[in-house]
């Protein structure tokens, strides 16, 4: 299993009266070439976890596995480069980290960094500029120059060019408008699908993560409270609650329609099917 | 990041937390005044005793005052430098070909560093106990006697209490462009000279980018809530003087005035 977490401890500012624990013994495994969503309320702990994935956080105690690389509180980061370059992290709100002159140039920073020359560079962030969906004319322009979500696609270009087998991606669409965050999100898959590539996202939205993701993991107080495949997630139904998650509105109004007496089976988690179901049985009444 | 020391509120709950913030900055200036008495290791023996005091009653760590203290090693190293290379009085300690050391530089440094010791230790017992609020509700109510002077007392107090709340926010935001250029393979302790300039680049334009953004967002809001700088307005907090605050004024009056005797008797 190539990204593994086993008892992993994370504490912020050890040794101060500030010191609190933020991971607490998780143990983890994720699927490679899947779409991972991690969900929890605020709080539990899922900035932190994705963080120790480019070990930009170093386990308090524990090990994490990542890529045939070990990470423990030992490591130094001057051997981590190579890591980074494989694990590429998306912050939450990336658009903030852009800094160059032009849209062009701050994309290839990445590659640049890691030892490309400036023509595979280029080529790169071109390639990852399109993929992003940013218009071959934009390129010599500020990257301050544009719209709020434009910004986002450049700089999620950003690490896309350095080409990373896994994808990490904090948030992406905290504050998109639903269109912005739909068409994020088929990028991602087209990512996973065409290139590939492992991706994890740390999102609130149930929607995204019905109709986009292959797994999820639950997040609380520092823990891993459940880690399933999206299809079984929702059918226990029972446990979201528990978890004060609000199921998306498919399952929601299926739901709704079993109590009014409806006979719909459990299976039922997209729109067209549930549609369906839904028209057979009002013609079964006829 | 997170583990800057010098000047940061520890919440506890103590006598000196709970003095009124205005006295505690009087009280500071007196004690500074002290320190600045040439009262020799003597005099300052007990101002440290009283120092120490005030810590254990404050309920603050020693180790959080030596972290405090971290930032001011290269001052030091500096000064004993200069002192060595320019004092030339006083006996010779070591002497080695051309280059001796005297006692009086020794002595010149060791002085200087129990003094400037004394003052962060100083400072940091007010700015461990005071919030931040409090502290500038305090510089505001000492300055305000000035205002007929046209000392804008409130603006200062206000322009203050922006900087202090902005500190951690912008640690905060600097931990996280960090990270993410980081993420973009940005090292910056290794790598070329010119590397290491684009890293510092990496850094600062996305964090001066930000800060321009919020300084304008606050200045919306606060307009949009009505505010005039040079209106009068009441508070929500209103400081009250104590005994307890008479009490430790007088307690550090009398420590300056035996400071002042043993300066000068």
């Amino acid at each position: 299993m190539p990204i593994a977490f086993e008892k992993v401890s994370y504490e912020y500012s050890v040794g101060t009266p500030f010191a609190h624990g933020a991971l607490n013994e998780v143990d983890l495994a994720i699927e490679m070439g899947k779409v991972t969503a991690i969900i929890g309320s605020t709080g539990s702990g899922k900035t932190t976890l994705v963080q120790h994935l480019n070990a930009l956080l170093l386990p308090t105690s524990g090990t994490v596995l990542v890529l045939d690389r070990t990470i423990t509180s030992k490591n130094k980061p001057k051997s981590l480069k190579s890591l980074r370059k494989n694990v590429g992290l998306v912050f939450q709100f990336p658009e903030y980290q852009l800094f160059e002159e032009t849209i062009i140039k701050d994309v290839m920073f990445g590659p640049l960094n890691f030892g490309c020359t400036q023509e595979e560079a280029y080529t790169k962030s071109c390639n990852a500029l399109k993929v992003c969906g940013i218009d071959e004319s934009l390129f010599e322009k500020s990257p301050l120059d544009l719209s709020g979500g434009q910004k986002r696609r450049v700089a999620i270009a950003g690490i896309l060019a350095i080409d990373p087998q896994v994808l990490v991606l904090d948030e992406p669409t905290a504050g998109l408008d639903p269109q912005g965050s739909k068409q994020m999100m088929q990028l991602f898959m087209q990512l996973n699908r065409q290139y590939e590539k492992t991706v994890l996202i740390v999102t609130h939205d149930m929607e995204h993560v019905l109709n986009y993701c292959d797994n999820v993991v639950v997040m609380n107080e520092g823990k891993v409270l459940t880690h399933q495949r999206v299809s079984d997630f929702f059918n226990d139904l029972k446990l979201l609650q528990n978890m004060n998650i609000n199921p998306p509105h498919v399952l929601y109004l299926r739901e709704e329609l079993k109590r009014c007496g409806f006979h719909l089976s459990d299976g039922l988690h997209d729109l067209t099917s549930l549609a369906k179901a839904i028209a057979a049985e009002v013609n079964s009444h006829e | 990041m997170n583990n800057i020391a010098l000047g940061r509120y520890i919440p506890m709950n103590s006598v000196v937390h709970k003095l009124d913030p205005r006295y505690k900055i009087i009280a500071m200036f007196i004690l500074l005044v002290a320190v600045f008495l040439p009262t020799g290791f003597q005099g300052y023996g007990i101002l440290a005793v009283f120092v120490l005091g005030t810590l254990l009653l404050a309920k603050l760590k020693l180790n959080f005052i030596i972290k405090a203290m971290k930032p001011m090693m290269f001052m030091l190293v500096f000064l004993l430098v200069i002192n060595i290379l320019v004092l030339r009085t006083g006996y010779v300690l070591f002497s080695y070909g051309g280059f001796t050391i005297y006692s009086d530089a020794i002595f010149q440094t060791l002085y200087i560093t129990v003094r400037l010791a004394l003052m962060i230790m100083i400072t940091t017992v007010l700015t461990a106990t005071t919030k931040p609020l409090d502290l500038t509700l305090g510089i505001e109510d000492l300055l305000s006697p000035f205002k007929r002077f046209h000392v804008p007392a409130h603006e200062i107090a206000m322009m203050i209490s922006i900087a202090l709340r902005f500190i951690p926010t912008l640690i905060e935001e600097t931990d996280r462009i960090m990270k993410a250029q980081a993420s973009r393979g940005v090292d910056l302790k290794e790598g070329k000279f010119k590397e290491k300039i684009m890293a510092i680049l990496s850094l600062i334009v996305p964090l001066f980018v930000s800060s321009f953004q919020r300084a304008e967002d606050l200045a919306d809001a606060m307009e949009a809530r009505g505010y005039v700088p040079s209106q009068s307005r009441t508070r929500y907090k209103q400081l009250k003087r104590t005994w307890k605050d008479t009490v430790m004024i007088l307690i550090t009056l009398s420590v300056l005035g035996l400071m002042f005797f043993l300066a000068f008797r």
